[in-house]
């Protein structure tokens, strides 16, 4: 059991009574000279000052009752002073752990960690507050244990930087930066306190003509939008000033922030989908922006990231690079090069330039029937000098409209203004959907979705192809559920192997532990065991191990039963070919098991026992 | 291809049969409190067309709706105006239910509702199946989405 840094109690204090205090002092020495003078002001202070020795009692309490550890599956935290709480987070649910130091906290050196894992708003495991380098080490140890390591046994995983924001990028993020907050805070203060102020101070009230006042609300819009963009700027630099992104074994690491500093880990199999986004502007001076979606991550909640940006995405979402080196990290992240699009038929052109044309007729009419009910003339065809816009507007989204099939990966790009390029793995399609309105219909053409599980699909769109043949989309469809199913069977190949490898060294000294925590133990052993006898027979003196992998794999005992032979014949095709092929076999696999009742029965327990271990 | 059964027309009809009796009821209740004079067959008329509208549209509607039950995949297809064709691999079937609401008991049919972790297509929903039918395809699609053994569904 560990207990905080002990920096922490006169830390929170300070930080609690600091408030607390405030606001005390404020009412109560208000309150206490209005009704008894200096007397009162002295029972004000002695109000106070009882308050902070409460805090500071708390804060004490708080700190002994306050202890965590690192155990080998879980980490536990028991807290509370009044109300005691045990949580025990296994490390497989965690999906980040984030760090922060504001100033203060860097001067003392402290850090408040945040342990997330999916589902539920509030933030699962937070230590407040920890020193800098137990925070770290509380981060690399939980990546380490989520692995399965035993103490000292892993090798510390090789560092890798994947990107840094340059000087130059975060002055244009700056500049490209508007925060409408602070001109609100100022608005909404000043309109509270302007009546205040003005019953002490005679304020000149502006008494002008209505020249005079039009020239004041430009000057405040252009002070406003001034206020708003310098905000902007600084709570851009604030937050991704010295923003590093580094690939740490499985994770992905970013730090940023000038005065705070932020430094979290996100695993990299929970990454669902990529989103280069860029407008014309960006287009045209060769940048783009990364955002990086995982599931069920709700970051920025906490309210301090101040462009608004990484509130959607998540906090590795890069503001601002040269487009080059975003498609580099897009191809360092997922292995994928942007590909060639396929746009949607020529035709569409003309669809989208009757889109915008209604539109502008829409216009036009409402205007026209303005000028028959109003008195004075309004120029109503205006709108109709547009249609040429139109034509031109349709063209350019039909052009940056787009779908491909990557390898491992959909891809697909739509928007002029704002466009947005999603990458999908294949393996991490939900549900394939293809929608004909009745519009479209008329064009012989469909949209297809692939829906995922990410967060931003809540809010923006999903991958989605738009406007494709009709046929085409039919293909689509089936095509990307088709992958879907060959992406898996190859990704479980992969573990497989990657298993396999691990027993093979494990043979030596059985770790029962580590298996124990690796929720896909029972798929990955059962048919490792199987189908490597030799490795069997090897392995035979760690017979505890093997026999509870023996009972996981009923299923593959039961089809040796059934049908020895052709398994053979699939064992050694698949042993050498390549990963479609082992889609294909593993399909017939799955067919003859849907065929067998046994062998539902037996897998049923695996499954039940999988899905447990590992919803996200 | 799996049509619905053909008593869901019953239920949808009669769902917009109340939909059109209500849609009546509130333009005669604005005919009455209007202050203007407003002729009487108006709110007969707006009752008449969202019932013509709501009945052809259950009709259409039952006639447009399918389902399969594929080797990897569910497969549905539906809609009037806008067709919806989806596909939900059973790898990433997260549980299956299957339910039956009071209209639903009053003419004997059940639906089946498969959820995925997917944020748009979260849940897909198959009415009109006869209780049997319904529960059959619960755990046809249960088994099956075991059988696929998907790793982790998120």
């Amino acid at each position: 059991m560990t207990r905080l840094s002990p920096l922490s109690v006169p830390y929170r204090a300070v930080q609690r009574s600091a408030s607390v205090a405030f606001a005390l002092a404020f009412f109560a020495f208000t309150g206490g000279t209005a009704f008894g003078g200096v007397l009162g002001g002295l029972g004000a202070v002695a109000l106070v000052g009882v308050a902070v020795l409460g805090i500071a009692g708390y804060e004490i309490a708080y700190f002994r009752r306050f202890e965590y550890e690192l155990t080998p599956d879980t980490l536990d935290i028991r807290s509370g002073v009044f109300s005691r709480r045990n949580r025990e987070i296994p490390y497989r649910r965690i999906q980040n752990v984030d760090i922060s130091r504001n100033v203060a906290q860097r001067l003392v050196g402290i850090a408040a960690v945040n342990l997330e894992t999916a589902g539920g708003g509030e933030t699962e495991g937070s230590l407040r507050f920890v020193s800098y380098e137990e925070a770290r080490r509380i981060q690399s140890e939980v990546a380490r244990l989520k692995r399965g390591g035993k103490d000292g046994d892993a090798p510390e995983p090789e560092q890798e930087l994947l990107f840094e924001l340059t000087p130059r990028e975060l002055a244009i993020v700056g500049a490209l930066s508007f925060d409408l907050r602070l001109p609100g805070l100022v608005f909404v203060f000043g309109s509270t306190a302007f009546p205040i102020v003005a019953s002490y101070v005679d304020v000149p009230l502006p008494t002008g003509s209505a020249a005079a006042a039009g020239v004041g609300i430009v000057a405040l819009v252009l002070l406003v939008a001034l206020v708003s963009w310098a905000a902007g700027f600084a709570s851009a630099v604030l937050n991704y000033y010295g923003f590093r992104l580094t690939r740490v074994g499985d994770e992905l690491q970013y730090e940023r922030g000038l005065l705070q500093r932020y430094n979290g880990s996100i695993p990299l199999d929970k990454l669902q989908t990529l989103t280069v986004e860029d407008n014309p502007l960006k287009r045209r001076f060769g940048y783009a922006t990364l955002l990086v979606e995982t599931a069920g991550y709700a970051p920025g909640s906490d309210g301090t990231n101040g462009s608004g940006r990484a509130s959607r995405g998540s906090e590795a979402a890069i503001p601002l690079a040269t487009r080059d080196r975003v498609l580099g990290l897009v191809a360092d992240l997922e292995g994928v090069e942007l590909p060639t699009f396929e746009g949607p038929p020529t035709r569409i052109r003309r669809r989208y330039a009757v889109r915008y044309s209604l539109v502008l007729g829409a216009a036009t009419l409402a205007l026209y029937g303005a000028n028959r009910f109003l008195p004075q003339e309004i120029p109503w065809f205006v709108p109709l000098a547009l249609v040429p816009v139109a034509v031109v507007a349709g063209a350019l989204q039909w052009r940056h409209r787009g779908y491909a099939l990557a390898e491992d990966h959909f891809v697909t790009r739509n928007g002029f203004w704002k466009r947005e390029t999603r990458v999908v793995p294949y393996y991490r399609v939900q549900t394939v959907i293809e929608r004909r309105t009745i519009f479209q219909r008329r064009w012989r053409v469909s949209t297809v979705t692939a829906d995922t599980a990410g967060s931003i699909s809540l809010v923006g769109g999903d991958a989605t192809a738009v406007d494709i043949e009709v046929a085409d989309a039919a293909e689509l469809r089936e095509t990307l559920n088709g992958r879907l199913r060959e992406a898996l069977s190859a990704r479980r190949e992969a573990r497989r192997q990657s298993r396999q490898a691990a027993l093979g060294i494990r043979a030596a000294e059985p770790d029962r532990d580590a298996d124990a925590s690796d929720s896909g133990a029972v798929t990955d052993t059962e048919s490792g065991v199987s189908e490597t006898p030799a490795f069997v027979e090897e392995a035979e003196p760690t017979t505890a191990e093997n026999e509870d992998e023996g009972e996981g794999g009923g299923e593959d005992e039961g089809e040796n039963e059934s049908e020895p032979e052709i398994e053979d014949e699939d064992e050694g095709e698949r042993e050498g070919e390549e990963d479609e092929d082992e889609g294909e076999s593993e399909e017939t696999e799955v067919e003859q098991e849907a065929d067998d009742p046994f062998i539902w029965g037996a897998s049923a327990e695996s499954g039940d026992d999988e899905s447990d271990d590992d919803g996200r | 291809m799996n049509r619905l059964h053909p008593r869901i027309r019953i239920l949808w009809v009669a769902r917009a049969v109340v939909f059109a009796l209500a849609a009546g009821g509130v333009a005669t209740a604005a005919t009455l409190f209007a202050p203007v004079s407003i002729p009487t067959f108006v709110p007969v008329a707006v009752g008449g067309v969202f019932l013509v509208v709501g009945v052809g549209f259950a009709l259409l509607r039952y006639r447009a709706w399918g389902y399969e039950v594929r080797d990897d995949s569910l497969y549905l297809q539906r809609g009037v105006l806008t067709k919806v064709n989806t596909v939900v691999p059973f790898v990433r079937v997260q549980h299956v239910d299957s339910t039956r609401g009071p209209l639903e008991r009053l003419v004997g049919l059940a639906s089946t509702v498969v959820y995925t972790a997917g944020s748009r297509g979260a849940d897909v929903s198959v009415p009109g199946l006869t209780p049997e039918g319904a529960e059959d395809l619960q755990d046809r699609l249960k088994r099956l989405a075991i059988a696929s053994e998907g790793d982790d569904a998120v």
